[in-house]
């Protein structure tokens, strides 16, 4: 886990109106143009790819104007091409004051660190409470000993529930509500769901981010710390775990279970048919029930969820690992209302926000707690306090050693990359993933050995031996005292 | 030919219907689908078949799309940047097209070749350069620096188009004229601008497609900007971070197709007669 | 002629209106056409992230990673075998499609823009409605084979390997034929119909008069769609990435695709080896275009000589 935490995850449900009204409000926000104002009320721009909270931000930046000389003007970006965005408004000049980085993962936010486009929020900003406290890292959250940002989602989550339609579980004869927890189960789950037309399972292949991330959370089920195995400190694409994964979700089209569009659907197409009934099952993260909520209402009773991300055999040992997280958003460099823009962000770290923010049902609220006092739907409640029972904190070399933020920023994309694999797998570009894997596994040490040489060249103090945590044990969190 | 069709024994005409129909159906049924889908709820989008007709027609859809989604504004910046961008190109490139047709001078050779050789730069990763230059220009957001960075790229075949009409007109025109005492500007236009119509109507038509289908350069002229995005771009807006009104974006399509389609419909006849006038030459 | 003869300067100066009317093209076009591709050959020796505001000059070690790179050939063979079957379907089914519709009878209006119709439709619409047009389970193109029972098992067309190159090839020559058939339209009607006419006096059927008129007059014309043609199907971005986003497992991922992965949608992005995938196809592109320029002139002024 770590390059590459799920970058593409964030997020969940809005309607088709709520987003269209961000749009709306866009328009609005161009005919008032801001100079008119521009004596007395400050501008602060925002971007961000969070349209499912864009009916909870409004409400913070209208608060945030009636208290304050300033107005937020919010841009919702598209997650495929909202990086490139950035890039070309950093160019010129134009990044806005408040933005989110798509791939938040930490190699990108270190590279965008050592490029100079964020500034540290203003020492006005307070984060206090124990599991505040606990979201701030070195080299993730913070720089130089000060804060850049911080997550508003919690750490504990995975993109890999397995969400599925009720009436097809009881027709299969399977428990409908604990739903088809092991692999087993959901293989049965889906070879019975398998009829006039149907099919049990829906993958978004064309979305190798979701698939790898998808592919990692089963390995991790199946025994895998993650990319890295932290006894050796070797990337471990290869491993048991991971043959497993990948045999479970190619079995389902050895089954004849899983549906033929697979191959060519993101996970927003591969929702939608999933949701209109032609799969009983879907793996996905939360914000499903907040998708549901908002475009499907008339079908989120009929669909439940795993309380876990499906496991080979025993549930006991069954364990997903997430290294902490980078920041939600971020203040530009080329901002020139640095207090302003701490004001409005602070405004996302209250108890009422957390609550609110579960109750749009997108990834979960930095607070577990807020869930519980939240009016949120039963699966999403049951998918959010399932991850305080199985999903563990794992380790990060960028904790141990500051300096593994600049092999992160020297280190390329291996290709092909693991999503790419997997749709190799399904497409029938390969026959046996074993080598390829392996090949990834080999490319991705290789290459991070030269990230480090290239560091080491630059001044940076760092070996592969960041990488190997001998105290690591299986289910267990990693906490700072065990660095 | 048509004469020639009489003849032929009315088998024939009845088979090319047939081939003609059938092929068509081929390119029309993914826009009757599209049409379909523009009326239909998101759970029916993927899940009727062949049958294209939704059981409620959803016309809140196109409610949707032109209101709320903003379309009617990105109507009128797309009609805005394609006119423009049909007016500067027009201009450029008859100025052009005419001196390199007609004249020779200094460096002409040179300016052909370049030409030449622009007409084969693919399109790639010129985007970087384009978005830099119109930055320090200051016209990055507003649609003159749409307008000129579409007219600045790609517009060698006009060029040559232009040049290669004028060359073809007969040289006692412009020495009649120029007996009679008229100058340069003048020549140019009174005289050649408006004998190279076939010319301008072929450069207006594949400018105004080209210009009302351009994605890449409006979008990351727009990036800061949404109010000023065009249909194309505006199509993003239906593609959420977790799922895309498909029914919205086919309303929308359907709404920034017919304007090109009547567009086209009427003008075909001038568009061809005048593509064959320009390549005649 | 006797211009020639007068010096530079003063040519230069007598033809001082000449230069006005090409100030506007060549600033324009040396704006947003030769700077950005200058600049590009420059990034393209620069080890530049994309995030930094400027690289370092790392001289050639872009193009010899670069020729090291399977997936950069994969990309140039995508790109070739495009070319290679998608021009020749384009060009040819528009000429016979120009053929029959060159004539007047009721209702060319509407075939010819019928087939006109996804010319002028965004890459973005024509991805998202092939994708379900050509669908392995409720797609009407799979259900109409297999109603048909010219096919036993719906068929994969975008999500198998092996097939989706194909696919490709025909969405894009089906969105495109409707320019080409113009093109050949307009060709057409410059052959004089007293031609035709006369070749009917002599006894000329009509295979006849197309092998011995139609085509020997039609060979310039050949050429220059031909190029136009392969011109269009380098630049197949938009479709590309709506239809399949170069997958399934880089089957269909042609320079385009690969040149915008590298360039904005790694992790960290690398805009100088990117713009030198670019340059590189670019050069080897404009030399293959160069030899047809060649033949074309070959052509003409042999007729010339005729």
């Amino acid at each position: 886990m770590t390059i590459s935490r799920d970058g593409a995850a964030p997020s969940a449900g809005l309607s088709r109106r709520t987003l269209l009204q961000g749009m709306a409000m866009l328009g609005a926000a161009g005919l008032l143009p801001g100079r008119a104002f521009a004596q007395d009320t400050a501008t602060i721009k925002w971007w961000d790819i969070f349209q499912p909270l864009i009916p909870l931000h409004e409400k913070v930046w209208t608060d945030f104007a009636a208290a304050n000389p300033a107005k937020v003007e919010y841009t919702p970006g598209n997650p495929a091409d909202m990086m490139q965005s950035l890039q070309l408004a950093f160019r010129s000049n134009q990044l806005p004051d408040v933005f989110s980085v798509p791939n938040g993962n930490a190699a990108t936010i270190n590279s965008l660190q050592a490029a100079g486009w964020f500034q540290p929020l203003a020492d006005s900003f307070v984060f206090d409470k124990p599991f505040q406290k606990e979201a701030l890292a070195e080299g993730f959250t913070n720089f130089d000993g000060k804060p850049y940002s911080f997550p508003i989602f919690a750490i504990r989550q995975t993109s890999t529930s397995l969400w599925f339609f009720k009436d097809d579980l009881a027709a299969a004869g399977m428990d409908a509500e604990t739903g088809p927890e092991s692999w087993d189960d959901a293989r049965k789950a889906a070879l019975g769901a398998t009829k006039d037309g149907k099919y049990g399972l829906i993958l978004p292949l064309q979305f190798g981010d979701r698939m790898k991330a998808h592919l990692i959370d089963l390995a991790q089920a199946a025994g895998a710390a993650g990319e890295v195995d932290w006894k050796t400190g070797d990337y471990a694409h290869a491993s048991q775990p991971f043959l497993d994964a990948l045999e479970f979700l190619m079995s389902f089209q050895k089954d004849g279970s899983l549906h033929p569009a697979s191959s060519s659907v993101d996970a927003r197409q591969g929702r939608s048919r999933w949701v209109a009934g032609e799969a009983a099952m879907f793996f996905d993260g939360p914000w499903n029930s907040g998708v549901l909520n908002g475009s499907f209402k008339e079908q989120i009773d009929l669909i439940s969820v795993t309380g876990q991300v499906p496991y080979p055999k025993d549930k006991a040992s069954a364990f997903n690992y997430r290294a902490p997280s980078t920041g939600t958003f971020y203040m530009s460099a080329q901002s020139q209302h640095p207090d302003l823009v701490t004001q409005v962000l602070q405004m996302l770290t209250t108890d009422e926000y957390y609550v609110a923010l579960a109750e749009r049902m997108d990834q979960p609220p930095l607070d577990p707690t807020a869930v519980e006092r939240a009016n949120v739907h039963p699966a999403y409640k049951k998918v959010v306090t399932g991850y305080q029972e199985y999903v563990r904190i794992a380790p990060d070399p960028l904790v141990r050693n500051t300096a593994v933020g600049q092999v992160y920023a020297e280190m390329r994309d291996v290709t092909p990359g693991l999503g790419e694999i997997l749709q190799g797998a399904f497409s029938g570009a390969f026959s046996d993933p074993k080598p390829i894997l392996q090949q990834y596994a080999d490319q991705m040490n290789r290459e991070r050995d030269r990230a480090i040489e290239a560091a080491k060249g630059k001044g940076a103090e760092v070996s592969r031996d960041d990488w190997v945590f001998e105290a690591w044990q299986p289910g267990e969190d990693f906490t700072a005292d065990k660095y | 030919m048509s004469t020639m069709s009489l003849r032929r024994p009315a088998g024939w005409t009845i088979l090319r219907y047939v081939a003609l129909v059938a092929l068509c159906l081929v390119w029309v049924y993914p826009f009757l689908w599209l049409v379909s889908a523009s009326l239909k709820s998101p759970l029916e989008v993927f899940s009727k078949g062949l049958n294209l007709l939704p059981d409620v027609p959803v016309w809140e859809n196109y409610a949707r799309a032109w209101g709320q989604a903003g379309f009617s504004r990105y109507m009128l910046n797309t009609f805005f940047v394609t006119i423009g961008t049909v007016v500067v190109v027009v201009f450029h490139t008859a100025l052009s097209g005419y001196v390199l047709g007609r004249h020779d001078f200094v460096g002409r050779k040179v300016i052909i070749g370049i030409l030449g050789a622009t007409l084969v730069v693919p399109a790639g990763l010129t985007v970087i350069p384009i978005v830099d230059l119109t930055s320090a220009l200051g016209l990055l957001n507003g649609h003159w620096g749409i307008i000129l960075a579409l007219a600045g790229s790609g517009q060698s075949a006009a060029i040559l188009l232009y040049a290669g009409y004028f060359r073809g007109l007969p040289r006692e025109l412009e020495e009649a004229a120029f007996m009679d005492g008229a100058g340069f500007l003048r020549i140019f236009f009174y005289i050649m601008l408006p004998l190279a119509g076939p010319v301008t109507a072929t450069v207006t038509v594949l400018t105004f497609l080209a210009a009302w289908n351009a994605f890449l350069i409006p979008l990351v002229f727009t990036f800061g900007t949404p109010e000023l995005r065009t249909l194309p771009v505006g199509m993003l807006a239906f593609v959420g971070t977790n799922e895309t009104d498909w029914s919205g974006m086919a309303a929308a399509a359907t709404i920034s197709l017919l304007p090109v389609i009547v567009f086209f419909f009427f003008v075909q006849r001038y568009f061809v007669e005048g593509i064959a006038g320009a390549v005649k030459a | 002629m006797q211009q020639n003869s007068k010096p530079v300067m003063a040519r230069i100066w007598a033809d001082r209106w000449i230069y006005v009317f090409l100030l506007p093209t060549l600033t324009l076009v040396g704006a947003f056409t030769i700077y950005p591709v200058v600049a590009s050959i420059w990034f393209s020796f620069l080890d530049w992230n994309g995030f930094e505001r400027a690289g370092s000059f790392i001289g050639l070690a872009n193009y010899n990673e670069l020729l090291a790179d399977p997936l950069f050939w994969n990309a140039f063979k995508n790109t070739v075998v495009f070319l290679v079957l998608a021009v020749p379907l384009r060009v040819g089914l528009a000429l016979l499609l120009a053929i029959i519709l060159n004539a007047h009878f009721p209702l060319v209006r509407v075939f010819r823009t019928a087939i006109f119709l996804p010319v002028v439709t965004t890459a973005a619409i024509v991805g998202v409605v092939m994708r379900y047009v050509l669908d392995p389970t409720g797609g009407p193109l799979n259900i109409a084979l297999l109603n048909s029972h010219i096919l036993g098992q719906p068929l994969n067309f975008l999500g198998s390997a092996a097939l989706a190159l194909y696919s490709a090839v025909g969405i894009w020559v089906w969105k495109w034929l409707g320019i080409t058939l113009i093109y050949w339209l307009a060709a057409l009607q410059t052959i004089p119909r007293d031609l035709y006419e006369a070749a009917e006096l002599d006894g000329a059927g009509p295979w006849r008069q197309f092998r011995c008129i139609t085509l020997p007059l039609l060979t310039p014309f050949t050429l220059i769609i031909t190029l136009i043609t392969v011109i269009d199907a380098t630049n197949v971005f938009d479709l590309m990435l709506t239809l399949t986003g170069g997958g399934p497992f880089y089957a269909t991922e042609v320079i385009d695709i690969y040149v915008y992965r590298q360039a904005f949608t790694s992790n960290v992005p690398r805009l100088g080896y990117a713009s030198a995938a670019a340059i590189f196809f670019g050069i080897m592109f404009i030399a293959v275009a160069a030899v047809q320029i060649i033949a074309l002139r070959r052509v003409r002024s042999g007729r010339h000589d005729q």
